[in-house]
């Protein structure tokens, strides 16, 4: 246990040595990040079931706290529940069909259905159609969640994450978490032992996709903006998968890693090379993703198990 | 927590203060600290085409106002290197990639204010990104110069930081209508007209306004057709056209579509009588090239006209091509028409000082003859916009477009209807 | 008559995406690996295809062969620097690999062209015909007439022929294929040759008509998903027929609801299969 509560300690001093707004927004992001992987990570990662279509649920989150803003003048924080519950609602109808097949069917009827609700949100008025919705410009109160420094959303969605990975761990030791690795290791060993396969399949994707929205809610709330590609683009999606792929999937801290490797990554590489406009960013960046798919499968994690024990025979010696 | 906000706030307010008059201090001592500004534009993804053109003319801008160019004398400060009013200081800019990405936008715009402690931003093409990145400056009190972005409301948000120098939807859209009336006064027949634009903001909004004018002045629309400028195929576009064979088609498209409905009309054996871009893809230096024999007589709207050899314009063209081997568009003559306003703000303001920037800007008064761009003039209102902003109209002619319309302006004789490839 | 003009339109494009999908869907069912990248090598074809013209003034059969032969040297330069080994790996490491390519070759693509539209000089194809009143682009026809002759080929090289068979062998049982004396490395390798080459002429085909910058591919490859999808997994006939069943959709949708309404009908119509018939037309349940 003293990883875990050496980590938190690190997270909670951060904003206190980086005070500077840029670094606290990288923080931000980083938390962010890892917040929406980790979601992921309890049905792509624990149930081996890879979804490329997340940012659905994401979206949900996302838009209907600037909904319900933009319509009738609430606070934004009141769209949180009603994006859970929209995204559970999706969860259903998504996961009813497409857990009757299994590898990529799965994967692709995801990206399928969030595309299509991509396009549609983005001809559709109410929901601000391709422009896009706005938050409060200027917070009315403190229920506004319209800060004007970062650490307040620093704290918060680090409070999520933390509250987040303990729902994980918790669920890694009971039946559930047994269901799942079952599932994962194979579906139809996992039937013939007894296990619920189906039914254990949709709860993840339920229990992933609320925690998914909230990060979506998150977002959109801290950024006070909201359109079609930044909430249902495929990138979302595809981000979540890299960061728990990196960090690796279904691990506790996989998604964490993969977040404090990746976003630092991407925010210092489009710093230092973004401005001379040559795509250099995404170069490195796609190679890095490849090199590391080449030569460690497994993630980061799964390396450092790899290097760890070393280090400690050598001080045991 | 609530209470630590506070007294952050108050800090930074104080350090602010004294930033200030540090600033000022330092002024006296070492005349000529440079200006900074931090420019964000999309320089990869799918609006990277324009973000990279729009870069080399802001550099352009800053080039001419750091460096001595006589022969532009009548664009403020480019005679002399460097701003006067602040003790021959330079323009120095930073350049940021916000990817198209909001949230990598607003993460930037705080980078460059909180950690680069840039003097005034720039930026930052689509509206989505102006949205998040215009209220950091707003928050911080930096005054945010927005070269180009379609969303009427950017502006008009109750902000007091954000300028904008460019014409906007609504003036483009009646632009369109005092054209058409001057058309139908002249004996052309515009007894429709079909607006097909591209999904996304700048085609929605743009869209939406010509509607609202063309109902205003009982022009009835016999069809409005957005698409998604990614698509491969128009066909079914073009054919929809035909069937309801307007007098005149305006296409609110980006590059690669603006050409391929061209082809395709081309294809299919169809064309109105007239074709009207409206700027964006029909500006592109790619757009030209590629269509030129075929579409011969269309139309496009543009601030931007290079002019006769000689002039300022066609100057600042031979210098934009000496750098990047094109021609300058309307977009990013735009941008670099907003940069050189900017330039002259500060140099008025005689101070990096926010306060003096903002109040520099409130009261620019720019006049036709100092300006690059076709506008009346610039001069903000109360929400920022500029309300001198507006456009000319241009037509191709051979290899290259010619104005043609305002009257007063125009160089050539406005040809109607357009002969396309006949 | 605007009804037959739509439809022929839809068929002549669904038949390019029938020839890129089909690539696609062979490496899918023989090693149960999603490409992401697919779309770019569509779209690195439409780039050789413009050097080729640029630089030697060849006309379409020359620069449609440069584009098949140079994506068939990528295709397997790929799978053996890259693809050999994540293979053998988890699915999420596939999944990354082929991600992280398409990110390296889009940007690749940027960095040496730019990002400005290009289009190729009007070629000899630049007229149209009118059959029986239906005006059909000479460039569309030929590009939908090659697209389907190279479809169907690379069909009956796979079924008639003994290299073809052997491929299938390895799509069927890789390890029943080794015992067989089989290389099963050697048929994957080509296998990715074959499929970059199908999407380097399909793209080479698009090119004649169609502008493009290097973001092009990311539209062709969810494009490529859902026809592979729709076929059935590793059926290079079903790609053929989704591909020109998506091609009419689209065509038929956009010109009678709207050009937004097109994708939108294309994913809701896939959502509805996946509920009623979700092993796809002709593949295996």
């Amino acid at each position: 246990m003293k990883a875990p509560i050496a980590l938190a300690l690190a997270f909670i001093l951060y904003p206190f040595v980086f005070s500077n707004a840029f670094y606290l927004d990288i923080g931000v992001a980083l938390l962010l990040a890892a917040i929406s992987a980790s979601a992921w990570n309890i049905v792509g990662g624990y149930a081996g079931q890879v979804s490329v279509g997340h940012c659905m649920f994401f979206g949900a989150g996302a838009y209907l706290p600037l909904l319900v803003y933009h319509h009738w003048q609430l606070p934004p924080v009141v769209g949180v529940p009603l994006g859970i519950i929209v995204s559970l609602v999706l969860a259903v109808i998504v996961g009813m069909p497409t857990f009757r097949l299994t590898g990529h069917y799965f994967s692709m009827a995801t990206i399928a259905v969030a595309e299509l609700i991509r396009l549609v949100i983005g001809t559709w008025d109410f929901a601000g159609a391709a422009i896009g919705l706005q938050g409060p410009a200027v917070g009315r109160g403190w229920w506004d969640l319209t800060f004007r420094g970062e650490l307040p959303y620093y704290f918060i969605f680090l409070a999520v994450l933390i509250v987040l990975l303990l729902v994980i761990s918790t669920i890694e030791r009971t039946r559930f978490g047994y269901y799942l690795r079952a599932i994962k290791a194979g579906e139809r060993a996992a039937r013939s032992l007894g296990v619920p396969v189906r039914r254990t399949k949709l709860y993840a994707l339920m229990l992933s996709a609320a925690f998914t929205s909230i990060a979506g809610s998150l977002y959109s709330i801290k950024t006070g903006f909201i359109d079609p590609e930044s909430g249902f683009g495929i990138l979302v999606s595809v981000q979540m998968v890299i960061i728990a792929a990196l960090g690796g999937a279904g691990t506790l801290y996989g998604p964490l890693v993969g977040a404090l490797i990746l976003i630092p990554l991407q925010t210092a590489t489009n710093t230092w090379f973004g401005g001379g406009g040559t795509g250099l960013t995404y170069i490195l960046y796609g190679g890095i993703i490849v090199l590391i798919a080449r030569f460690e499968p497994g993630g980061l994690h799964e390396m450092w198990h790899r290097i760890a024990p070393k280090f400690g025979k050598r001080h045991a010696a | 927590m609530a209470k630590r906000g506070v007294n952050r706030r108050a800090v930074l307010a104080g350090a602010t203060a004294a930033a200030t008059s540090l600033a000022t201090g330092a002024r006296l001592a070492r005349a000529a600290d440079p200006v900074k500004v931090g420019v964000l534009f999309p320089l990869t993804g799918n609006a990277a085409a324009a973000g990279q053109a729009s870069k080399a003319a802001v550099e352009l801008a800053a080039e001419i106002v750091n460096n001595a160019h006589p022969e532009l004398a009548n664009i403020p400060l480019a005679k002399d290197a460097g701003l006067p009013g602040l003790g021959g200081a330079k323009l120095e800019l930073t350049f940021i990639d916000h990817q198209g990405n909001p949230s990598v936008a607003q993460q930037q715009a705080l980078r460059l204010i909180s950690q680069d402690k840039m003097h005034l931003l720039f930026g930052a093409y689509q509206s989505s990104c102006t949205f998040t990145a215009t209220p950091i400056a707003e928050r911080y009190g930096i005054p945010f110069v927005v070269g180009d972005s379609a969303a009427l409301n950017i502006t008009g948000r109750g902000f007091k930081w954000v300028f904008r120098v460019t014409p906007i939807a609504t003036d483009y859209a009646s632009t369109y209508m005092r054209f058409f009336d001057d058309m139908k006064k002249a004996g052309k027949k515009i007894g429709s007209i079909a607006v097909v634009n591209e999904n996304t903001d700048y085609g929605t909004s743009v869209a939406e306004a010509v509607e609202a004018a063309a109902k205003q002045n009982n022009l009835p629309v016999a069809i409005r057709i957005p698409y998604s400028a990614s698509t491969t195929d128009v066909s079914a576009q073009v054919l929809q056209l035909k069937e309801k064979n307007p007098d005149v088609v305006i296409f609110i498209s980006y590059t690669a579509d603006s050409i391929l409905y061209i082809k395709t009309m081309k294809n299919l054996d169809y064309l109105p009588p007239m074709v009207l871009g409206d700027d964006s893809g029909f500006s592109d230096p790619s757009f030209v090239p590629a269509i030129a024999d075929i579409g011969q007589g269309l139309m496009n709207r543009s601030a931007w006209d290079i002019g006769k050899p000689g002039t300022t314009t066609a100057k600042i063209n031979d210098m934009y091509k000496a750098k990047t081997g094109r021609d300058l568009d309307d977009t990013s003559g735009r941008n670099m028409q907003a940069a050189l306003v900017m330039a002259e703000a500060i140099n008025r303001a005689g101070s990096t000082d926010p306060a003096k920037l903002q109040a520099a800007f409130k009261a620019t008064d720019l006049k036709p003859e100092q300006l690059m761009m076709g506008y009346r003039g610039v001069k903000f209102d109360e929400t920022g916009q500029n309300i001198l902003a507006s456009t000319y109209l241009i037509q191709l002619k051979a290899k290259q477009y010619e104005l043609v319309w305002p009257e007063s302006a125009a160089q050539t004789r406005l040809e109607w209807p357009m002969k396309g490839w006949k | 008559m605007l009804l037959l003009q739509v439809i022929v339109g839809g068929l002549l494009l669904g038949a390019i995406y029938a020839l890129f999908s089909s690539g696609l869907t062979l490496i899918w069912g023989m090693m149960n690996f999603i490409n992401f990248a697919h779309g770019e090598f569509v779209m690195l074809g439409m780039y050789v295809a413009l050097m080729i013209v640029v630089w030697l003034g060849g006309g379409p059969a020359v620069f449609g062969i440069a584009s098949a032969f140079a994506l068939f040297v990528l295709g397997v330069a790929i799978y053996l620097s890259l693809i050999r080994h994540v293979t053998r790996g988890p699915m999420l490491a596939q999944i990354l690999s082929t991600f992280g390519l398409a990110l390296l070759l889009r940007y690749t693509a940027f960095w040496i062209f730019s990002a400005n539209v290009v289009s190729l000089p009007q070629t000899s194809l630049g007229g149209t015909l009118n059959i029986f009143g239906i005006l059909v682009p000479a460039a569309q026809l030929v590009a939908g007439v090659t697209a389907t002759v190279i479809t169907i080929a690379l069909h009956l090289f796979l079924t008639g022929t003994t290299l073809g068979s052997q491929l299938l062998a390895v799509a069927e049982d890789r390890n029943a294929a080794m015992l067989m004396g089989i290389r099963p490395d050697r048929m994957q390798a080509l296998a990715w040759g074959l499929a970059a080459a199908g999407a380097g002429i399909a793209g080479a085909l698009m090119a004649i008509s169609y502008p493009w910058s290097p973001s092009v591919g990311e539209t062709f490859g969810l494009t490529a998903f859902v026809v592979v999808t729709l076929g059935g997994f590793g059926s290079v006939p079903g790609a053929m027929y989704a591909g020109l069943i998506i091609g009419l959709i689209q065509a038929l949708s956009a010109f009678y609801l709207g050009p937004i309404y097109k994708d939108i009908v294309v994913y809701a119509l896939f959502a509805a299969l996946l509920w009623f018939r979700p092993q796809g037309l002709l593949g295996k349940a």
